[in-house]
C-alpha cells in the first residue's frame, strides 16, 4: 500500500516537477536593444482600445522597453491562462488579476514581492485601492500587487423611467424593492419590462451580506459567508426575482450575465440595474436616455466590495524583463495616464494627486455619476486576505448563488451546504 | 492471408497502437493518478487518496453531472435520428427543389459550434429572440429558455439536434440508396403499404445505418462543451453542466487539478459502459439475424 502510494506520488511529483521545475526563463527577451514586456490583459471593447493606446504612448515615449500587449479573454480566461502559463514556464512578465486571487497566487510563491523597486512605497494610491486598503489582514504581507482598473459596484438607472414613475434612486433595501415593483410594467403581449436586475453573482452578493451587516470571514478566521447576512442576502434576491417578480436574473454566468445586464438596460427593458463603476463612460455613451448613478442601497449600513484588477508581475520571469515591466506600471501610475484611463474607461481613478487634478479641473462637477463611484469608496469593505477566498468563490458560492434564487431552495440550507464545502480543503 | 514473419501484423498496429498509448492510455493513467491528489498546477501536489471523488460525490453533484450528460445525450441522438430520418425519407427524391432543401438542411452542420450557439442565443433570447417572439404570438408566456433551470438543458439539446440533423439525413439518405428497389417493388406486389414496406424492409435495412448514426452523434453529444461555454456556462444553477464543461471548470476555473483529474475518470468509465452496451446491444442483433 506504501510503495503504491509512494509510486502514485512520485509521479504526480515528477508531472509537477516538469511542469515547474523549468519555469524560470534566464534570458531576457529583447527586440531592437530595447528589453521586452509581455503583458497579458482581459478586456474588450472601449477598455482595450484606450490600453493599447496607453501602451503605444508609453513604448514611443522612451527606447529602454518594448510592452507587448496580448489580450487573453475576460478575466477568468486570463487567469486560467496565466496559471497553465506559469506551470508551463512561459508566462509572461507582467499580468492584472482579480483581486480574490491575488493571496492565493502569492501563498504559490509566483508573484513578486515589489516593495524593492525603484519608488514602490511612494505612489500616493487612493487607500481603499491599494493592497494595504483592499484587503484585510494583509498588513504583514509584502506588496504583490499595485491597483490597475479598479471599480465598485453601482446602481445604475434610467432618469427618463425614474421620472415617468416619479421614482428616486432607492437608497435602502426597502426602497429598491418598492421602486423595483413601480418601474416593472408587464405588456399585454407578454413583454416585460423589469424593474431591476442584477447578475447573481459573487461580487454583488458580498456587497449585499456587507450591506446586511456580516462579513465572509469571522474574526477567527472561519469561512462563515457572512452567517445570518448571508442567507438575508440570498432571501432579499428570492423575494424579488420569485415572490415580486420585478427582477430578471440575466441568463449567462460571469461577464456574459453583465453584457446582457447592459444590453437590456440600453435597450429600456430594465429600469434598474446593479453593475460595475468600469460600466459608466460606456452606459453614458451608448444611452437614448439619462443614465443615473446612485450608491448600493444599503441594509443596516452602506457597503460595497472593490472590484476590476490588480497589476502583478510574474516571479519567474528575469529580472531585467521585471525591472521593465515595472517602468510601465510606474509610467501608467502617473498623473497623467491615471487620468487618461480613468476618464475614458469609468474606472476609479487610483491614485490621489489624480482626483485632486480630475476635482480642480472640474470633471466631477461635470461628470457627477463618476463623482457617486468615486465618493463610494467611503462604504468599501476590505476583502479578506485568505488565499482559499477564490476556490471559494468559484467553486462554493457562485453555483449555489443561482441555484437558491433560480429553484428557491432554502437560502439557510444552501449556505450551510456551502460552508461545510468551503471548509474541505481543496 | 497469412503473414510471412509473427511479428508483421504487430508492425502494422503498431503505429496505432503507439498513438493509442501515448494519447489515450496514459493521459488516463495519469488522470488516474491525478485524481488521489490535491494539486492546483502552481503549489506541490498533496495525496488526498479518494477525497477529489468523495467531495465530487458530496451532495449527489456527480450523479447529477452523470444523469445530465446522459439525458442531454438521449434527447440529440433520438431528436437527431428521428429527425434526419423523416427528412431523408421526405426529401430522398429527385429534382433541384429537394437537392436546394438537402443542402439547406446539411448546412448547419458545416457551421461551427460557436457560430451555432451566438446564433441560437440570440434566438432563443426571452424577449428580443425570435422563439420568445413565436411563443409570444402564440399565446405562452413569454419564457428565456436559457435562464431557465428547466428548459435550458432541453434548450441546448435543441440546438444540438439542429446542428446534427443534416448529418444524420445525409447518412441515411445513403443508407436509403442501399436499400434494393426490387425489395420494396416486391413487397408492394405482395400487397404491402406504405406502412409496411417501412416497417418491413426499409427500416431492417437501414439498421447498420441507424447504429452508425447512433454511435457517432452519442459521442458528439458526449463531448457537447462549445456550446455549453458559450450559451450558458454551465448554468443556470449548473442546470447545464454537462461533464466535458465540468472538467473545464474544475480545472481551469475552480484550480482543481484533482477533482478534475477525478471527473475525467468517471466519465471514461461512464463513456466504457455505454460503449460496451452499445456492442452488447449490435452483436445480439447482429446474432439475431
Amino acid at each position: 500500500m506504501l510503495a503504491r502510494r509512494a509510486l502514485l506520488r512520485a509521479l504526480a511529483a515528477s508531472v509537477a516537477a516538469a511542469a515547474l521545475g523549468c519555469g524560470r526563463r534566464e534570458r531576457p527577451v529583447r527586440r531592437d536593444g530595447r528589453v521586452v514586456v509581455t503583458f497579458w490583459y482581459a478586456y474588450g471593447d472601449l477598455v482595450r482600445k484606450v490600453l493599447l493606446e496607453l501602451v503605444a504612448r508609453f513604448n514611443a515615449s522612451q527606447s529602454r522597453v518594448l510592452v507587448e500587449a496580448v489580450h487573453q479573454g475576460d478575466y477568468f480566461e486570463c487567469l486560467a491562462k496565466l496559471r497553465t502559463a506559469i506551470a508551463a514556464g512561459a508566462a509572461p512578465t507582467l499580468s492584472h488579476v482579480v483581486c480574490e486571487v491575488v493571496p492565493y497566487l502569492a501563498r504559490a510563491r509566483v508573484l513578486e514581492a515589489l516593495d524593492g523597486y525603484d519608488g514602490a512605497g511612494e505612489i500616493p494610491f487612493v487607500p481603499a485601492l491599494s493592497q494595504q486598503g483592499a484587503f484585510r489582514g494583509a498588513e504583514r504581507e509584502p506588496t504583490f500587487c499595485i491597483p490597475f482598473n479598479r471599480s465598485t459596484p453601482i446602481a445604475f438607472a434610467s432618469g427618463r423611467l425614474l421620472d415617468e414613475a416619479r421614482v428616486a434612486p432607492p437608497r435602502t433595501w426597502d426602497e429598491l424593492l418598492d421602486a423595483a415593483r413601480r418601474l416593472t410594467r408587464r405588456g399585454e403581449g407578454g413583454e416585460v419590462r423589469w424593474g431591476f436586475e442584477v447578475p447573481i453573482s459573487w461580487w454583488y452578493w458580498v456587497a449585499m451580506v456587507g450591506q446586511a451587516g456580516g462579513a465572509l470571514v469571522a474574526p477567527d478566521g472561519a469561512l462563515t459567508l457572512g452567517g445570518e447576512a448571508g442567507e438575508r442576502a440570498l432571501r432579499f434576491w428570492q423575494r424579488l426575482v420569485r415572490d415580486e417578480r420585478v427582477m430578471r436574473p440575466p441568463p449567462g454566468r460571469d461577464y456574459q450575465a453583465w453584457q446582457s445586464s447592459n444590453e437590456s438596460f440600453l435597450q429600456g427593458r430594465i429600469a434598474m440595474m446593479w453593475s460595475s463603476t468600469a460600466f459608466v463612460r460606456y452606459l453614458e455613451d451608448n444611452a437614448r436616455f439619462p443614465v443615473v448613478a446612485a450608491p448600493l442601497p444599503r441594509d443596516v449600513r452602506a457597503s460595497v466590495p472593490t472590484g476590476g484588477t490588480m497589476f502583478v508581475l510574474l516571479r519567474g520571469a528575469p529580472d531585467e524583463e521585471k525591472r521593465a515591466a515595472w517602468e510601465f506600471v510606474r509610467w501608467m501610475c502617473d498623473d497623467e495616464q491615471t487620468i487618461a484611463w480613468s476618464t475614458r474607461t469609468g474606472y476609479l481613478p487610483v491614485t490621489r494627486p489624480a482626483v485632486d487634478k480630475l476635482d480642480a479641473r472640474g470633471w466631477y462637477a461635470a461628470h457627477p455619476n463618476d463623482r457617486v463611484a468615486y465618493d463610494q469608496l467611503a462604504s468599501v469593505d476590505p476583502w479578506p486576505w485568505v488565499p482559499e477566498l477564490f476556490r471559494v468563490e468559484r467553486d462554493v458560492v457562485e453555483p449555489r448563488l443561482e441555484d437558491a434564487v433560480l429553484t428557491g431552495r432554502d437560502a439557510h440550507a444552501i449556505l450551510d451546504e456551502a460552508r461545510a464545502e468551503a471548509a474541505r480543503p481543496a | 492471408m497469412n503473414p510471412r514473419a509473427r511479428w508483421h501484423p504487430w508492425a502494422m498496429l503498431g503505429p496505432t497502437l503507439g498513438l493509442l498509448v501515448v494519447f489515450f492510455l496514459v493521459p488516463i493513467g495519469v488522470a488516474g493518478a491525478g485524481s488521489l491528489f490535491s494539486w492546483d498546477l502552481l503549489t506541490p501536489p498533496r495525496f488526498v487518496g479518494g477525497a477529489n471523488y468523495a467531495a465530487l460525490a458530496a451532495h449527489g453533484e456527480l450523479l447529477r453531472v452523470a444523469l445530465r450528460t446522459l439525458g442531454y445525450s438521449a434527447l440529440v441522438v433520438t431528436g437527431t435520428m428521428t429527425l434526419g430520418l423523416g427528412l431523408a425519407l421526405l426529401l430522398d427524391r429527385p429534382g433541384r427543389f429537394f437537392a436546394f432543401v438537402r443542402a439547406s438542411v446539411f448546412s448547419a452542420y458545416v457551421v461551427s459550434w460557436v457560430a451555432v450557439a451566438l446564433l441560437w442565443m440570440w434566438m432563443l433570447d426571452g424577449n428580443a429572440g425570435v422563439v420568445g417572439q413565436l411563443l409570444r404570438a402564440l399565446g405562452a408566456p413569454p419564457v428565456a429558455l436559457l435562464g431557465d433551470p428547466d428548459a435550458a438543458l432541453p434548450a441546448l439539446a435543441l440546438v444540438g439536434v439542429w446542428k446534427l440533423t443534416g448529418y444524420a439525413m445525409i447518412v441515411f439518405l445513403a443508407g436509403l440508396q442501399d436499400v434494393p428497389p426490387s425489395l420494396l417493388e416486391a413487397a408492394a406486389l405482395d400487397g404491402a403499404g406504405a406502412v409496411a414496406r417501412f416497417r418491413y424492409v426499409t427500416l431492417p435495412l437501414l439498421a447498420p445505418t441507424a447504429a452508425f448514426v447512433a454511435t457517432t452523434s452519442l459521442v458528439t453529444s458526449f463531448q457537447a462543451f462549445d456550446v455549453v461555454r458559450i450559451m450558458t456556462q454551465g448554468g443556470p444553477a449548473r442546470a447545464t453542466e454537462l461533464f466535458v464543461y465540468a472538467i473545464y471548470e474544475q480545472i481551469f476555473l475552480n484550480l482543481s487539478v484533482g477533482r478534475a483529474s477525478a471527473l475525467t475518470v468517471v466519465f471514461f468509465v461512464l463513456l466504457l459502459a455505454v460503449a460496451g452496451l452499445q456492442l452488447r446491444v449490435f452483436r445480439t442483433r447482429r446474432g439475431e439475424r
